[in-house]
């Protein structure tokens, strides 16, 4: 057996550090103005350069990183009276015309947050990038350090996001993978984020090198994502499936619109027999949603897609693709159906994104669309209360900006009470992760310890107090029986004990920042087994980033369109 | 200027014996003080007559350690009346002199639950004070039976010995909340439950003790209120065996 702590990259000089956000420098070198990445490590800040002409330089910025992040962080506070834009900070996006990457400016705006772009060659633009800025504003107190995978595919030579595979400067391990398995699918969605080219089906040698090289680059992979494409399309989805479930991979997901599921039974129950997770695109409740969204009137299959789902008990996420004045309204009844079913583990919105095939296309206004604090409060509303506001935080295992999330605890009744009403997430920040478990690690069980106690000793003042310390001894039970589990079983009873909703905002040409690249955690692994990064993937490589046949970057590589890794 | 001075400590079965000789003492150390008592109305208020006399302030709460519901009625009492209890002390038990031979189930219940239950309800029931607080002293009254191989009854002797272990487990358990969680583990003594043991039982220990002679009440109260005070705050999950060193 080949050891594996033996072939891991060596660990940098620069590490470990807590990347925080990007910042305007200069080479100390040359002078030459680039963008550092800030660094907080052994209390101070630090930043980052990748100078063209001098290579990698470091800057000492402050010697106090806590003193330094709360200054950052009043850089937030409008002033009084101020009319017109606040600057908050600076940032590289997108021209949303030509693609390439310009300075933006983010600035706060009557309450919301925008980016200011003025490329060279197109002109100016604006983009809304969060409807929120006191949101925005204090989710970067939530930035932790990321983890390093056990290799990186390629090396930083000329900086983000040129180098991308990820490169040894990429901030974050990958967390999801997403295999996309064939760019087949039976549906033309008005807004697909990909472009399928009906051009190929992955072989399964292919996909087992890809999951090989997964295990290699990170030892244990919580979660692996097939996605398409419609996978189901696959004529030997199952084969793929049977590749993936494998010991060091703890969960297979499935990403599907539903269909074949609500019509093959049989298929439906080889997914519940291998143990596969089912990711189910669920945008709304009526056929004008689903028509204006997917292409079709969906409602019957998506009920049939439902239907067997939950007779099987196949655990399940739903997929909610959030689109300004098209399904907003209908936030709420998914967050009630979601919280109605045992089976339904996870409920991800996805604020839409307007890139790829359907996407880039998608009529849409840049300064009035939904962003992630826009769909907590329509989740909020339109639910009454009963998931709020302020049971989200922003996800610290992403670039902050990203994921937003809140867990909820399933009580003896049947009904779920948001963790954010009885945990201090801003101090226990460790238990904010992107799953839907929290895996038995000490910093992790230190933190379910301080949780225990705390509503222990506040049963009185927190809101169904008796109810939560009953139900977090209910888990404990579950999970620790008298008669031990395997770890596969104890992993599918510790995830029934709480549901998460996610809320995942993908970015695209108007709101792409690089900032947010440089930390992405789901990743798109290739045929020739670069590890991509999806937003980066999404904007400068699949060749869709403002619809069907956009040019790529230089550096652009399409899908399936290389050599299979060997 | 006492061990305690400001803190508020509660004391089970305080009404006579080394119980009353805790409050007196931790009374005398500047503590305000409540203990419960189960049954003798008269020894409890000469309990209270006592620490008053001594200048200090004592109230009596009639509620059995094994009444789970009276006892947290009895913390959120106290923590409404002084804002906090700093001060925990297991303290309830008593003596049986019985071999195994002719024990009952019931003897070997009632005194497991006696010392080990009503230690536990008692700490849950005002650990939820001291772990908002973030901070507490929980001494839980051992025996040297509990720690080392001597003639004592199995039952008492099994309970001391749960105490031990209630203690050290605990203390790691909560430690992180400023919480410290010891065992004070007495000889014999002059009064308590050491007054039925046979007097060749008491012969036979002062001729095995150093001192030469059996502790006092009021030497085994005084360790308790030294580990009860900030003196003792890096003494955790330990048991202080207090015996003239048999």
């Amino acid at each position: 057996m080949d050891c594996t702590s033996c072939d891991t990259i060596p660990p940098r000089a620069d590490r470990p550090h807590t990347f925080f956000a990007h910042e305007q420098d200069h080479c100390p070198v040359c002078a030459v103005a680039i963008e550092a990445r800030a660094v907080l490590r052994d209390g101070k800040v630090v930043h980052l350069l990748r100078c063209p002409a001098c290579g990698p330089q470091e800057k000492l910025v402050s010697d106090d990183a806590a003193a330094w992040v709360q200054a950052f962080l009043a850089r937030g506070k409008v002033p009084d009276g101020l009319v017109g834009d606040h600057l908050f900070k600076h940032t590289t996006s997108t021209c949303p015309k030509c693609l390439d990457l310009v300075t933006a400016q983010v600035v706060i705006r009557k309450g919301k947050v925008y980016f200011l772009k003025d490329c060279g060659k197109c002109g100016p633009s604006e983009a809304l990038v969060s409807e929120d800025a006191n949101y925005y504003v204090k989710a970067y107190a939530f930035a932790r350090a990321g983890t390093q995978p056990l290799k990186f595919r390629t090396e930083a030579e000329h900086g983000c996001p040129t180098d991308c595979g990820t490169c040894d400067d990429h901030e974050q391990h990958t967390c999801l993978p997403i295999v996309e398995v064939t760019d087949h699918c039976n549906l033309e969605c008005p807004i697909c984020i990909v472009d399928n080219k009906y051009s190929k089906h992955m072989e399964p040698a292919t996909f087992q090198k890809i999951v090989d090289g997964l295990v290699d680059a990170e030892g244990i992979c919580e979660t692996i994502a097939l996605s398409g494409g419609e996978p189901t399309s696959h004529p030997q989805i199952l084969e793929l499936l049977k590749i993936a479930n494998r010991p060091e991979i703890g969960r297979v997901v499935l990403i599907t619109n539903g269909i074949r599921l609500g019509k093959d039974r049989a298929f439906a129950q080889a997914l519940k027999d291998m143990g596969v997770y089912v990711g189910l695109q669920l945008d709304g409740f009526t056929a004008e949603v689903h028509t204006q969204i997917r292409g079709r009137d969906l409602v019957k299959e998506k009920d049939a897609a439902l239907a067997i789902l939950a007779e099987l008990d196949i655990p399940t996420q739903l997929i909610f693709v959030a689109t300004r004045g098209v399904n907003d309204h209908q936030i709420g009844q998914v967050v009630e159906l979601f919280l109605s079913g045992a089976h339904f583990l996870s409920l991800n919105f996805q604020p839409v994104a307007y890139t790829g095939h359907g996407g880039g296309t998608f009529v849409h206004d840049p300064l009035d669309r939904l962003t992630i604090p826009g769909v907590i409060r329509h989740i909020d509303e339109q639910t009454g209360g009963k998931v709020g506001y302020t049971d989200f935080f922003p996800l610290p295992c992403s670039h902050p900006q990203c994921v937003s999330l809140t867990y909820l605890l399933r009580l003896e009744d049947g009904s779920s009470v948001p963790f954010a009403r009885f945990v201090d997430f801003e101090k226990h920040a460790t238990l904010l992760r992107s799953s839907a478990t929290l895996p038995a690690t000490p910093e992790v069980e230190d933190a379910l310890a301080e949780v225990i106690h705390d509503v222990f000793a506040r049963q009185d003042e927190i809101p169904q107090g008796p109810e939560i310390l009953k139900a977090l001894r209910r888990s404990l039970d579950e999970m620790f029986p008298k008669k031990p589990l395997s770890s596969r079983e104890a992993f599918r009873v510790s995830e029934r004990q709480s549901k998460s909703i996610f809320l995942h905002h993908y970015m695209d040409r108007h709101d792409f920042d690089l900032e947010r690249l440089r930390k992405c955690c789901h990743h798109y692994p290739q045929i020739d087994g670069k590890i991509m990064p999806a937003c980066g993937f999404n904007m400068f490589h699949r060749g869709a980033a403002q619809g069907p046949d956009t040019p790529r970057a230089k550096f652009g590589r399409a899908p399936f369109s290389l050599p299979v890794i060997q | 200027m006492g061990l305690c001075d400001g803190r508020i400590a509660f004391v089970t079965g305080g009404s006579r014996g080394l119980g009353r000789a805790i409050c007196l003492n931790l009374a005398r150390e500047g503590a305000r003080v409540a203990f419960n008592y189960k049954a003798n109305d008269a020894d409890a208020a000469e309990t209270v007559a006592l620490v008053e006399a001594a200048g200090g302030k004592a109230s009596a709460h009639k509620v059995s350690v094994l009444d789970r519901a009276g006892l947290v009625a009895l913390a959120k009492a106290l923590d409404a009346e002084h804002g906090k209890v700093d001060i925990l002390v297991n303290n309830a038990g008593y003596g049986q002199v019985v071999p195994l031979a002719l024990m009952e189930e019931s003897d070997w219940d009632d005194m497991l639950d006696t010392h080990v239950k009503g230690a536990f309800l008692t700490t849950q029931a005002f650990l939820r004070v001291m772990v908002r607080e973030r901070y507490g002293r929980i001494i839980n009254v051992g025996s040297l039976a509990g720690v080392k191989m001597m003639q004592a009854p199995v039952h008492y002797a099994t309970a001391k010995a749960a105490l031990k272990g209630f203690t050290e487990s605990l203390a790691k358990e909560i430690g992180r909340y400023g919480i410290t969680v010891n065992c004070v583990a007495p000889g014999i003594l002059d009064q308590g439950v050491s007054d039925h043991l046979p007097p060749a039982r008491k012969e036979e220990y002062v001729r095995h003790c150093a001192l030469r002679r059996i502790g006092t009440l009021d030497e085994a109260a005084s360790v308790i209120s030294f580990i009860a005070s900030q003196r003792a705050s890096y003494t955790n999950g330990a048991t202080i065996v207090v015996d003239g060193a048999v």
